[in-house]
């Protein structure tokens, strides 16, 4: 269960092809609600190509009766079919803006509905799949990436889309006014597409390769960055430079392919185009030689010829943007194909819990039979059990590497044990909706994190109670809970500024800041995985102080290595080399650390 | 006609050195100027200078082949011209306009080519000074700028000069040299239509310049949304767990759909700008179609013009559009890239840190801080601190939560520089030491867990002077031989990022086995009890003592039980030095000492029960 793979990088076999087209439908399928958009664009858009196309044959035929007929030469017919190419060029005018309106807002939708996807999986997923992947390269495939999708749709879609009806009506025509001529004209297209075809899974290749070195590189520079005081204080900034300078030639190289992959239609679809002009011009004079096309409809040719070319060969600078943006839309779509392997189980294993014949009323929360392992195969607990009651303290000890936090991340279900079952309430934890789970449980975790905006802003992070609560108001609950004092430890109190990624407070004002946000959602279960470690001792009284005056019913598991944090405990437990055990009292659990060889 | 001056300006800046003149007339975007600010910002041709023979190769490249291009229609209308004129050869026509399209295909085909090239060297290049750079700076510089201020820098920053680069050197330039030459063709072919076709030329400009500056500015909206989105999608991936155990998932979301509800917004207001001005710029192509038929075709019936070249006229009109569009887009390239360039030109002028320092010898370890002050913006970090450290002795820190425990040891290993006072090691200001020798005698144990996404031995060795005897000592005395050994890659162990499947206790050994590798001469560590037992840590400072003798010991903690032998001890509260002195002198004259040893007493009987385990 909890081996889930969610490794993006290590791509598994069902994932690895995906072709073009049921790709884009999926990308589509994104927006259900704006498909009636969409075929009214479609619609313009063929009205578009109809007025575009109208115009040539209108030159043609006025070069045809009126300037070429040198019987009647009329140049008042000339200027009634200027006319008429006034008002369709005033029509195609409205078409092009409604065109570009509703097409352009169908993307801008896409993509909007699209980024908020990736972010709703990304909040589906669990602990495990962020352990699993560079936060750097997440972050790449979820900015970068999309902002790849974001230049096709924003940049190129409309023109792709509308281009497609240009070429296909620019076809129908030059086959209409002579389908000889037509069909030589556009003969050089089918070899177009035949190149584009087998070319195409080339580039996109290239792309996807360019794709992963940029995310690399990106994961690369996040960590040398965010541990530059290390590099700095070893003396090693020849390391950053080099392992820096690995990713980017590797960048450059993939880069450089990808690039002379884009590149590779422009050309080839440029020379295939002046191959067209090329039939145009030596059969369509030799068919007016024997008598069966006129001079006129070969000026109309040549536009056609142009309106058939032109966009296919702007097509060809959209392709590749369109495989880079397939390539990205594949490393999205493999977020986006993750599935949480921590789903809420329906209720009615309840029975099954039950039937253990345990006589005892059913603890707050019990362990049966736990065992663990990483999905890299590292084993980290073995056959645990044990309960938790109500309203008691627990502590657990034991050497680093223990499995300690493990135990505590398995009660908060960041994790789903391998073996065994979790029961809380008596109810296997699986069967509580996230939501309730949450509730119950506070975890204070040994990395505080806090997010960028104010300490108010952090300590009710997630806090439905309090989250409308004034400044006043919030003082009067912190003073009532004896949070009120940790405050001082912060220059402006409530609106000290912060910044998540900052240096700007100390690793304990960060855990000072946890705790409270933890203590003020009045969890039933509150774990602290040695959440005062770095807060000086006196502190860290009153910190004991407050636990002590939370609700009679609240029971607390404390994992901490400074014995005193401890010494209140109701029980203790020894967490060592996969092994809960329980340790009578403070004594006990000390010689158990004496002794105990550690495994770890 | 004031559009139509400026490509004729840039043209002129192109033949000159194109370094200068092209650059800050094509970065204020034309007549009547945008901002004035640009032209003090560094010159985006200027970064070109290095690469003065492939920019140049590429624009001589791409003069031909759209030379050939100008070409093709006129073949075209000779064919039609010969054709009407009965006296036609076919094989001639044929030959020169294949002649024309494999030209205009290989020199294509070699402008995309040199195009790609030149613009990833370019960004390599530029990427590597950066970095290197970046490198040679202190710790205070990247907290000043940053970190993923530098990363967008290294990123997105330098991909916009690549897409100068790629796109709008050569497209400025061949298109400047389309229209020139399509409008020479015209005017010789007919000058009275010619100039009603060239007119458009204004037009289209007009609207484009117009459009493009609103658009311009919601561009800069639309990146610092971008960067706000970025923002919380960076705090919910780096905050993962603490969401999960809150479940408040849904929060996120809400600020996140905020951010992406505004984007959309925003999108959609271009987008609204964008369908205003294709519409203009297609009717007006359009109109020129218009003027061609009806006042071409009274040329030809009064005979004052061709058949072969109304057909060219219509030609070179498709020929004429669509470099006025490519000038009006790049112009946003190249505003962006010069946004991009201001930013990294920052980083890239940002002065190197002065190397003052020329002693090397070996530290004995003796460590003199006199009237240290060091303020982080307004907030006094570190208010006169005095205090000297005899050589091989132990002194702790002890002090509560933000009093500047961490920041005095930052001072000590260089990474910050006091605002006042000095710091001596054996007699010498800090300064003057050689960095590279400084640092490979102080080994500094940060509080937080830093790893590197590499093996266990490359993260213990991670400093280039560690021996093979000194890593397997190091890890000797950081307690961690029996974890090593147990693993089943042992030491070539890649320890993943942020060091998710290590405990903070194994993170904060294989630091301290780190910092020993060194075998440096001052231990400074901070805060190294908080994640590790204390049977371990006896162990381990007992280790220590044996393994690194004379060692000068300088250690923040918060545990005096551990600290009641050390021949000094420290206090600071909010910045100032309370009191110094031994245990038993602090726990005779210092209350707030008094009161921190309280606070641990009632546990300290197992404290010490294992001290002398």
């Amino acid at each position: 269960m909890s081996s889930t793979n969610y490794n993006l990088n290590i791509v598994t076999d069902e994932q690895k092809k995906t072709s073009t087209w049921p790709a884009l439908r999926k990308l589509i399928d994104l927006l259900p609600d704006q498909k009636g958009r969409l075929y009214l664009a479609l619609v313009i858009m063929i009205i578009y190509a109809i007025l575009t196309m109208v115009a040539p044959i209108i030159v043609g035929s006025t070069i045809n009766n009126y300037i070429l007929n040198k019987t009647h030469q009329d140049y008042s017919g000339i200027i009634r079919n200027c006319g008429w190419l006034l008002l369709i060029f005033s029509l195609n005018l409205g078409a092009v803006y409604f065109r570009t309106i509703l097409m352009g807002g169908f993307g801008q939708r896409l993509l909007f509905s699209l980024r908020n996807a990736i972010f709703n999986k990304l909040q589906e997923l669990p602990v495990a799949f962020f352990s699993q992947n560079k936060a750097g390269d997440l972050i790449s495939r979820v900015n970068n990436d999309t902002d790849k999708i974001n230049q096709f749709f924003s940049q190129s879609l409309m023109q792709f889309i509308s281009s497609l009806f240009i070429i296909g009506g620019a076809g129908i025509f030059l086959l209409v006014i002579n389908w000889k001529l037509g069909l030589a004209t556009l003969a050089p297209s089918v070899l177009m597409w035949v190149f584009a075809k087998f070319v195409s899974p080339w580039v996109k290749k290239k792309n996807a390769a360019s794709l992963k070195s940029t995310g690399a590189m990106s994961g690369e520079i996040q960590e040398s960055l965010g541990n530059f005081k290390v590099v700095l204080a070893f003396n090693r900034r020849d390391y950053f430079r080099q392992r820096f300078s690995e990713a980017n030639t590797d960048n450059y190289t993939t880069s450089i392919g990808a690039g002379i992959a884009n590149q590779v239609y422009t050309p080839v679809f440029g020379f295939f185009a002046s191959m067209g002009q090329l039939v145009v011009l030596t059969y369509g004079i030799y068919l007016i030689t024997i008598g069966q096309f006129t001079a006129g409809f070969l000026i109309s040719f040549f536009m056609y010829v142009n309106n058939f070319y032109d966009p296919l060969r702007q097509m060809a600078a959209l392709w590749a943007n369109f495989q880079l943006a397939i390539a990205s839309w594949d490393r999205i779509s493999k977020i986006l194909s993750m599935e949480s392997d921590l789903v809420t189980l329906p209720d009615d294993s309840l029975a099954a819990v039950g039937a253990t014949g345990d006589a005892r009323a059913p603890a707050l929360l019990e362990f049966r039979d736990v065992s663990f392992r990483y999905p890299d195969g590292k084993n980290v607990l073995f056959n645990n059990s044990f309960r938790m009651e109500k309203g008691k303290t627990y502590a657990l000890v034991g050497p680093t590497g223990g499995g300690k936090t493990t135990t505590a991340s398995l009660i908060a279900r960041l994790y789903d044990p391998t073996e065994g079952k979790i029961l809380l309430g008596g109810r296997d934890i699986r069967t509580y909706t996230p939501a309730e789970r949450t509730k119950k449980i506070g975890f204070i975790l040994q990395e505080p994190f806090l997010f960028t905006g104010t300490v108010k802003e952090n300590i009710l992070y997630g806090n439905e109670e309090y989250k409308d609560f004034s400044d006043e108001d919030l003082h009067t609950v912190l003073e009532q809970s004896g949070l009120e004092t940790l405050l001082t430890r912060f220059d402006e109190g409530l609106a000290t500024k912060i910044v998540s990624a900052g240096d700007g407070i100390s690793l304990g004002q960060k855990q000072l800041i946890a705790f409270i946000r933890a203590v003020l959602r009045n969890p039933e279960l509150l774990i602290l995985d040695e959440a005062t470690a770095n807060i000086d001792t006196v502190t860290e009284k009153m910190l004991e102080e407050i636990l002590r005056r939370l609700p009679e019913t609240t029971t607390r598991v404390i994992i901490a290595h400074r014995l005193n944090t401890i010494e209140n405990a109701d029980e203790i437990f020894f967490v060592n080399g996969g092994e809960i055990t329980r340790a009578g009292s403070l004594d006990q659990a000390v010689d158990m650390l004496l002794q105990g060889k550690r495994v770890s | 006609m004031s559009q139509k001056n400026q490509p004729t300006k840039q043209a002129g800046g192109a033949a000159a050195p194109p370094e200068n003149a092209a650059g800050s007339g094509a970065v204020s975007a034309g007549p009547g100027g945008k901002r004035g600010n640009k032209p003090k910002g560094p010159s985006l041709f200027g970064l070109l200078k290095p690469y003065r023979g492939l920019v140049l190769l590429l624009i001589a490249l791409s003069f031909v082949s759209n030379g050939i291009n100008l070409w093709i229609p006129k073949i075209i209308a000779e064919g039609i011209d010969s054709f009407t004129g009965a006296k036609l050869d076919t094989h001639y026509i044929i030959w020169k306009f294949l002649a024309a399209a494999i030209g205009v295909f290989v020199f294509t085909w070699g402008t995309t080519f040199l195009q790609t090239y030149a613009s990833e060297r370019v960004a390599r290049d530029l990427r590597t000074r950066l970095a290197d750079r970046i490198s040679r700076q202190n710790y205070t510089f990247l907290q000043k700028t940053n970190p993923s201020q530098l990363l967008t820098n290294l990123t997105s920053d330098v991909d916009s000069i690549k897409m100068f680069v790629s796109q709008a050197v050569v497209s400025i330039f061949s298109s400047i040299f389309v229209i020139i030459g399509a409008s020479t063709l015209l005017l010789f072919i007919q000058w009275q239509l010619a100039l009603a076709v060239i007119a458009i030329i204004p037009i289209i400009g007009i609207t484009f310049y117009i459009v493009l500056k609103k658009v311009r500015a919601l561009f800069k909206t639309s990146r610092e949304i971008i960067d706000w989105l970025n923002k919380v999608i960076n705090e919910s991936i780096l905050g993962a767990a603490l969401i999960r155990v809150i479940h408040s998932q849904n929060l996120e979301y809400v600020k996140f759909l905020e951010a992406n509800a505004k984007a959309l917004g925003l999108g959609q207001r271009i987008l609204q700008l964008f369908a205003s001005l294709i519409p203009v710029i297609i009717f007006t192509a359009n109109m020129a179609t218009l003027t061609i038929l009806a006042l071409g075709g009274h040329f030809v019936i009064t005979g004052h013009m061709s058949l072969g070249n109304f057909s060219a006229f219509n030609n070179y009109l498709t020929l004429l559009i669509f470099p006025i569009l490519v000038i009006g887009f790049m112009s946003n390239v190249i505003a962006q890239a010069s946004a991009s360039y201001m930013r990294i030109s920052g980083v890239l002028n940002a002065p190197d840190p002065v190397e003052t320092g020329t002693i090397t010898k070996d530290l004995r370890g003796k460590i003199e801080l006199k009237d240290v002050t060091l303020s982080y913006g307004e907030k006094r970090v570190l208010s006169d601190i005095s205090f000297t450290v005899a050589p091989g002795s132990k002194t702790a820190i002890i002090g509560p939560t933000a009093a500047g425990k961490t920041q005095l040891l930052y001072l000590l290993t260089a990474l910050n520089h006091p605002d006042s006072g000095s710091i001596e090691l054996d007699g010498h200001p800090l300064d003057n030491y050689k960095k590279e020798d400084f640092h490979r005698q102080v080994g500094f144990v940060f509080q937080d867990s830093i790893m590197f996404n590499m093996s266990i031995r490359e993260n213990i060795a991670f400093s280039d002077t560690v021996t093979d005897e000194s890593l397997a000592r190091a890890i000797e005395t950081a307690e961690l031989k029996d974890f090593i050994d147990a693993l089943p890659d042992g030491l070539n162990t890649v320890v993943s990022e942020r060091g998710m499947s290590l405990s903070g206790g194994q993170k904060q050994r294989i630091m301290l086995a780190r910092a020993l590798a060194i075998q440096p001469r001052i231990l400074l560590l901070d805060d190294f009890t908080a994640r590790v037992d204390s049977q371990t840590e006896q162990k381990i400072l007992a280790n220590v003592r044996q393994n690194y003798p004379g060692i000068t010991l300088l250690s923040v903690t918060q545990k005096i039980a551990s600290i009641e032998d050390y021949e000094q001890i420290i206090l600071l509260m909010e910045s100032e030095m309370i009191a110094s002195g031994t245990h038993s002198h602090l726990m005779a004259t210092c209350p707030e000492y008094v009161q921190i040893y309280q606070s641990q007493r009632s546990t300290s009987h197992y404290e010490q029960h294992e001290l002398q385990s």
